[in-house]
C-alpha cells in the first residue's frame, strides 16, 4: 500500500496494512532541505521540494501546500510582514478591515490573479505532478473565524461578535466565498483533500461557535465536497467544547490539538469519524524522547480505536530531534489499526 | 456596597456603554474614585476570571469585560491623580520580539490597570531595547514579558540579561507569562516571578512591589 492508498482506505473503511501517517510539517520541512522559511512560503518550488523530500525521508503518507495563514489577506492588499526565516505575519494594528466599512468594497479575488494564492495553487500542481501517484495531495484554506481574524484583527473580531453581529456574519460570508474559490483552484490543480485551518475558533465559546462559526464552516465543507474534494479540519487549541459541531461538519478527518481528549472526541463524533492526533508537539515531539513519542501515540491510538490517523496536535516544531520524528513514523508503520467493531 | 452595583454588572457583562455612564454618574454624585475601583470594578473582573476558569466565559467575553473596565477606568484615573493618589507601581509590558500573539498580554495589561498600576504597553513583537528604554525613561518598577511561541522563549532570557548588563537589574522586577512558560523556566532565566493568568498577575505584581 502506498501513502495515498492508505489515507483513502482509512477514510473509506477499507483494510489497512498499518496506521496512516499525517503529521503537519512546515518549518521542519524547510529546515530539512536547508531552505529559509521566507523562501518556503513565497516560492512553491521550494515548498514542494521540501515537502516531498521530508515525506520520502520519513515515509509520511501525504504532502501539503500549507505554509501560513496570510496568503489570502496578502492578495487582498493587507499589510504583511515578511521575514527571512519565519512565517509571514499579518500586521494586526493596520489590519485590512481595521475600518469595518471597507468590507463593503472588498471583492473575493480570483486565486489565479493573486500573487501568494497563485503560488499555493501552483504548489499543489507541482506536488501532484511529482508525488501524486503515491502521496495524498493536501491543499489548504482558512476557516471563517481564522480568515475573519486575519482580515479584521483578532482582538477586534472577538469583540465584534457582541458589538456588531451583522458585521461578523458579512465578514465570515465574504471569507468563505473567497475560500471556496481558493479551494476550487487547488482541487482543479490536483488536491485530493483540503485542510481547513480555523485556529481562532478555539477562542470562542460554544454559543458563538454554533451561531456564527459552524454555519460558515459547514458551507465551506459542503462546497469542497461538491467540488469532489475531501476535508481535513484543523482547529488549534482547546476544542472539546466544540466537538459536537466539529463532528457534524462531515469532514473526512478531524485533527485534535494535544490538550483535547481523543476518547471524548470518539464518543461525541461517533465511530465513522476519522481522527488525527494528538501528542504534544512541544513537550513530547520537540522536548521528549522516542520512547515518550511512542507511548504518547499508543495512548492516542488506544483512546481513538478504529479510524485513527497518526499525528501530533499541531505542526511538528522545527528543531524537533530527528529520532523523535522517526519514532512517529515507526509507530505508524509497526502498528495495525484497531479493527472496526 | 450596593449603591453602584450596576457598575459591577456592566463590567461583568462587558457592557462598556453602561459601565462608563454609571461611572460618570457616580463621579458626579461624589462617589469616591478609589471605592468605585475597589468595590465594583475589581470584584467584577474577579468574577470574570472565575467564569473563564469554569468555561462559562471565553476570550470574547473576557475582552469585552476588560474593555468596559478600561474605559471606566479612563474616567476615574484623572480624579485619582488629582486627589494625589499615586499608582501602586509602574509597569512596562510587551510580547517579545518575533512573537505576534497579544491577546493574553492585553488582558494582563487591563487587569494591572484595574489593579491600580500605571501601565506602559509596548505592544507585540517588541525589540529587546524597548524594555531597557522603558526602565530608563519611564522609571518602571516591573517589566512584564509575554510569549506564546516556544521559539521566542529564549528572548526572555536575553532581555533579562540585557537589563542586567545595563546595570538596571536592581531597579526592576521581571514577571513572565504566556502559555508555554513554566515556573521552572522563569527560575532558570532569572525572572522574579511567573504568572499563569491575567488574574494572578495583579496579586503577583503587588507582592513584587512590596517585596
Ligand atoms: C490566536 C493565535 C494566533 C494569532 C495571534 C493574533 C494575536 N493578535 O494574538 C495568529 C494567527 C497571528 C497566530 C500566528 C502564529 N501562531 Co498562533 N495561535 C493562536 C491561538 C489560536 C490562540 C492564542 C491566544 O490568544 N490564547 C488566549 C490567551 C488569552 O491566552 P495566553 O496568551 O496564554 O494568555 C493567558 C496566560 O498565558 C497569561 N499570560 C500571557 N502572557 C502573560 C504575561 C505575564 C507577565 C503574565 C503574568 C501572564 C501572562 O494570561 C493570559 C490570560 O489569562 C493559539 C492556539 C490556542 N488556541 O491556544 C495558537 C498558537 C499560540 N500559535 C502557534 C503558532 C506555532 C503560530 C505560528 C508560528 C503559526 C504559523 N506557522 O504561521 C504563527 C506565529 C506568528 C508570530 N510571529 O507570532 C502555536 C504555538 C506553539 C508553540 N508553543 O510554539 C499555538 C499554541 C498553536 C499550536 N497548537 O501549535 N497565532
Amino acid at each position: 500500500m502506498n501513502g495515498r492508498e492508505r489515507i483513502f482506505a482509512v477514510i473509506q473503511n477499507k483494510e489497512l496494512d498499518c496506521l496512516p501517517l499525517m503529521p503537519i510539517t512546515m518549518m521542519f520541512a524547510a529546515d530539512r532541505i536547508g531552505a529559509k522559511y521566507g523562501d518556503y512560503a513565497s516560492d512553491c518550488r521550494i515548498l514542494a521540494e521540501a515537502q516531498i523530500r521530508t515525506a520520502e525521508e520519513y515515509d509520511f503518507d501525504y504532502v501539503s501546500a500549507i505554509s501560513d495563514p496570510a496568503r489570502e489577506a496578502a492578495d487582498l492588499g493587507a499589510n504583511i510582514h515578511y521575514f527571512d526565516d519565519q512565517p509571514p505575519a499579518i500586521n494586526e494594528a493596520n489590519a485590512l478591515l481595521a475600518d469595518k466599512t471597507r468590507l463593503a468594497g472588498l471583492k473575493p479575488i480570483d486565486p489565479s490573479q493573486g500573487r501568494r494564492m497563485s503560488d499555493r495553487v501552483q504548489g499543489v500542481a507541482l506536488l501532484k505532478e511529482r508525488a501524486g501517484s503515491d502521496k495524498l495531495i493536501e491543499g489548504w484554506v482558512e476557516g471563517p473565524c481564522a480568515q475573519g481574524a486575519d482580515l479584521r484583527g483578532i482582538n477586534r473580531l472577538m469583540m465584534d461578535f457582541m458589538d456588531d453581529p451583522n458585521f461578523v456574519r458579512d465578514l465570515f460570508a465574504f471569507a468563505i466565498d473567497l475560500e471556496l474559490k481558493f479551494a476550487r483552484a487547488q482541487i482543479e490543480a490536483g488536491a485530493d483533500l483540503i485542510g481547513v485551518g480555523d485556529a481562532a475558533a478555539s477562542l470562542v465559546g460554544p454559543a458563538l461557535y454554533k451561531e456564527f462559526v459552524f454555519p460558515e464552516e459547514k458551507r465551506l465543507v459542503d462546497g469542497i465536497h461538491e467540488m469532489g474534494g475531501m476535508v481535513r479540519l484543523h482547529i488549534c487549541g482547546k476544542t472539546k467544547k466544540h466537538y459536537e459541531g466539529m463532528g457534524k461538519l462531515g469532514c473526512e478527518t478531524v485533527d485534535l490539538d494535544w490538550m483535547n481528549p481523543m476518547d471524548a472526541a470518539r464518543e461525541v463524533m461517533g465511530p465513522d469519524q476519522a481522527l488525527c492526533g494528538n501528542i504534544d508537539p512541544v513537550e513530547v515531539v520537540k522536548n521528549g524522547t522516542p520512547e515518550k513519542v511512542w507511548n504518547g501515540l499508543a495512548e492516542c491510538h488506544r483512546q481513538t480505536g478504529p479510524k485513527y490517523i497518526v499525528g501530533a496536535g499541531c505542526e511538528i516544531p522545527r528543531e524537533s530531534p530527528l529520532e523523535n520524528v522517526r519514532a512517529i513514523t515507526e509507530y505508524a508503520r509497526s502498528n495495525q489499526p484497531v479493527a472496526m467493531p | 456596597m450596593s449603591e453602584w452595583n450596576s457598575l459591577y454588572d456592566a463590567i461583568l457583562t462587558g457592557d462598556d456603554k453602561t459601565a462608563t455612564a454609571v461611572t460618570e454618574e457616580a463621579l458626579e454624585k461624589g462617589a469616591e474614585p478609589l471605592e468605585l475601583v475597589n468595590q465594583y470594578m475589581v470584584p467584577a473582573m474577579d468574577e470574570v476570571g472565575k467564569r473563564f476558569e469554569e468555561e462559562e466565559y471565553f476570550i470574547p467575553e473576557m475582552l469585552l469585560s476588560a474593555r468596559a473596565m478600561e474605559r471606566s477606568l479612563a474616567l476615574i484615573q484623572p480624579r485619582l491623580a488629582a486627589s494625589g493618589a499615586k499608582p501602586i507601581g509602574r509597569v512596562a509590558i510587551g510580547t517579545v520580539k518575533g512573537d505576534q500573539h497579544d491577546i493574553g498580554k492585553n488582558l494582563v495589561r487591563s487587569m494591572l490597570q484595574g489593579g491600580g498600576f500605571e501601565v506602559y504597553d509596548l505592544g507585540m513583537d517588541v525589540p529587546h531595547e524597548k524594555f531597557i528604554e522603558a526602565i530608563q525613561e519611564k522609571d518602571v518598577n516591573i517589566v512584564c514579558l509575554s510569549t506564546l511561541l516556544t521559539t521566542t522563549m529564549p528572548s526572555m532570557k536575553t532581555i533579562i540579561d540585557n537589563i542586567q548588563q545595563a546595570g538596571l537589574r536592581d531597579r526592576v522586577k521581571v514577571m513572565v507569562g504566556g502559555a508555554p512558560i513554566t515556573p521552572e523556566f522563569a527560575d532558570q532565566i532569572g525572572a522574579d516571578c511567573y504568572g499563569d493568568s491575567a488574574y494572578s498577575a495583579v496579586k503577583l505584581a503587588r507582592n513584587l512591589i512590596s517585596a
